[in-house]
């Protein structure tokens, strides 16, 4: 039987191009695997060739989604691909949007077999874990003997067409479809079992788990508005112009803090945005629609709230996984807390 | 390891014969270390650097392996009070480790 043909695709890094300073480079195809690609082609044997790698920065997927998936895609129509290997990412953010993007778009483009790899919290993972076999790695390349050898066993599988177990058994991430299982021992049976098991303080398994959401209790109401000191946080990117302290358009490594004292609107020639996930025009022209500085003075003035606290904090909520939003608002708040603030307000985008 | 690094230890093994040079680490974590030591012995673990699948197969310890080899004031003054911090039965641990499993084949 001849080989399954498959293409693999890569960021510039694990590319071996370069870095962040190559970050913008348009996609390009290369014969045969390249990096990763050579260590899962030792893992899939004969049975799945890896015949092309396409390789693109990341900062150029990101920024022109729609077109570089196509070029992509065109890339990879050469090879004639009956599989795609994306990855893996690892909890690189960009990079894992952009393997959830190329191997959404290959499946359906060619109607093919599509995998990736990235860990739970890559915000690819959330965004393409439905339409794509997005297998559970570690957080940094240096899981990457482990990703290769669980990517490599699913994509066989895929490959000669077996039936796969639970994606807890198989290792990749749910992608929210259900399946009809005939057990031995009827419902109320199992449910007591379970019951049992939990009064007992025993492990026990779900077969409904729930999402988990994180609940953040309500604050108290502020009870006297007249005098209580007010700050602004912001996720929608809003920082001096030039941006200073150089937040990331997309996916932040950290968050600013930027003195507002005397500042009573914010315009253009000194604030802007440095958000990439929506069309910046607007909050350029006038940053007060993300951060509204401007009516928050006025109430100041009225009377309305005691006093705006003279720091505002700002980061980019753009494919920031929930882990690091959760660090900087911890972090944001620990500060605020010092500087006696009653209330903060937090405006997105 | 990052690139930078990888480059340069790939010229020099190439200048002088991957048997005449020794890496000396001195990594404060015994799985950085020895993701290090694996790196110049079996190549670039994350297939990313200039050393991937370049099994160079370098002698590598780290320097509180080394501890009899060194100049007892040298040691005392340069490296005494990582001694005292680190989790050195670890990092000799995992040392051996990937020495034992990559240099043998």
């Amino acid at each position: 039987m001849a080989a399954v043909r498959a293409v693999h695709y890569i960021n510039q890094f694990f590319g071996q191009i370069g870095g962040e300073e190559k970050a913008d480079i348009k996609p390009f195809k290369q014969d045969g695997p390249v990096g990763p690609g050579t260590a899962l082609q030792k893992a899939l044997g004969s049975e799945i060739e890896i015949v092309g790698t396409i390789i693109c920065g990341d900062t150029y997927f990101n920024e022109n989604i729609d077109t570089a998936s196509q070029e992509v895609m065109d890339l990879m129509a050469g090879y004639q691909p009956q599989m795609v290997i994306a990855g893996p990412a690892f909890n690189a953010g960009r990079y894992g949007m952009a393997c959830g993007a190329v191997c959404a778009a290959a499946a359906e483009r060619f109607s093919i077999p599509v995998i990736t790899g990235m860990y739970e919290e890559n915000p690819g993972a959330d965004l393409y874990r439905k339409q794509v076999y997005v297998v559970k790695t570690g957080n940094s390349a240096a899981k990457m003997r482990d990703a290769i050898s669980a990517m490599s066993k699913l994509a066989l599988k895929l490959a000669r067409g077996e039936e796969l177990g639970t994606p807890a058994e198989e290792g990749y991430l749910d992608k929210g479809i259900r399946v009809n299982i005939v057990f031995e021992e009827r419902g109320s049976a199992r449910a007591v079992e379970m019951l049992l098991k939990k009064l007992k303080g025993e492990p026990y398994q779900s077969e409904y788990p729930m999402p988990s959401f994180s609940r953040v209790t309500p604050r108290p109401p502020i009870k006297d508005l007249k005098h209580a000191k007010i700050a602004l946080v912001t996720s929608g990117g809003i920082v001096p112009k030039g941006n200073p302290d150089r937040i990331e358009a997309s996916s932040a490594s950290h968050f600013g803090r930027y003195d507002i004292t005397g500042i009573e609107d914010l315009t253009e020639d000194i604030f802007q945005t440095a958000h990439g996930g929506y069309d910046p025009v607007y909050a350029n022209q006038d940053a007060d629609r993300v951060l509204p500085i401007d009516v928050l003075r006025q109430l100041e003035k009225e009377g309305v709230i005691g006093s705006l606290h003279n720091v505002y904090y700002a980061t980019v909520g753009n494919g920031t996984s929930v882990a690091n939003a959760q660090k900087y608002a911890h972090a944001i708040g620990l500060e605020l807390a010092q500087e006696n603030i009653d209330g903060i307000i937090l405006t997105s985008t | 390891m990052d690139m930078a690094n990888q480059a340069r230890i790939k010229e020099i093994a190439e200048k002088y014969g991957s048997e005449n040079v020794v890496v000396v680490l001195g990594g404060a974590e015994a799985e950085s270390a020895g993701l290090t030591a694996e790196t110049v012995i079996a190549g670039d673990p994350t297939y990313a650097g200039p050393l991937t699948n370049i099994a160079l197969k370098l002698s590598v310890y780290h320097i509180l392996e080394l501890k009899e080899l060194v100049d007892p004031q040298v040691y005392e003054d340069q490296i005494s009070m990582m001694e005292m911090v680190l989790e050195v039965d670890e990092i000799v641990a995992e040392m051996s480790n990937i020495r034992d499993e990559l240099m043998k084949d």
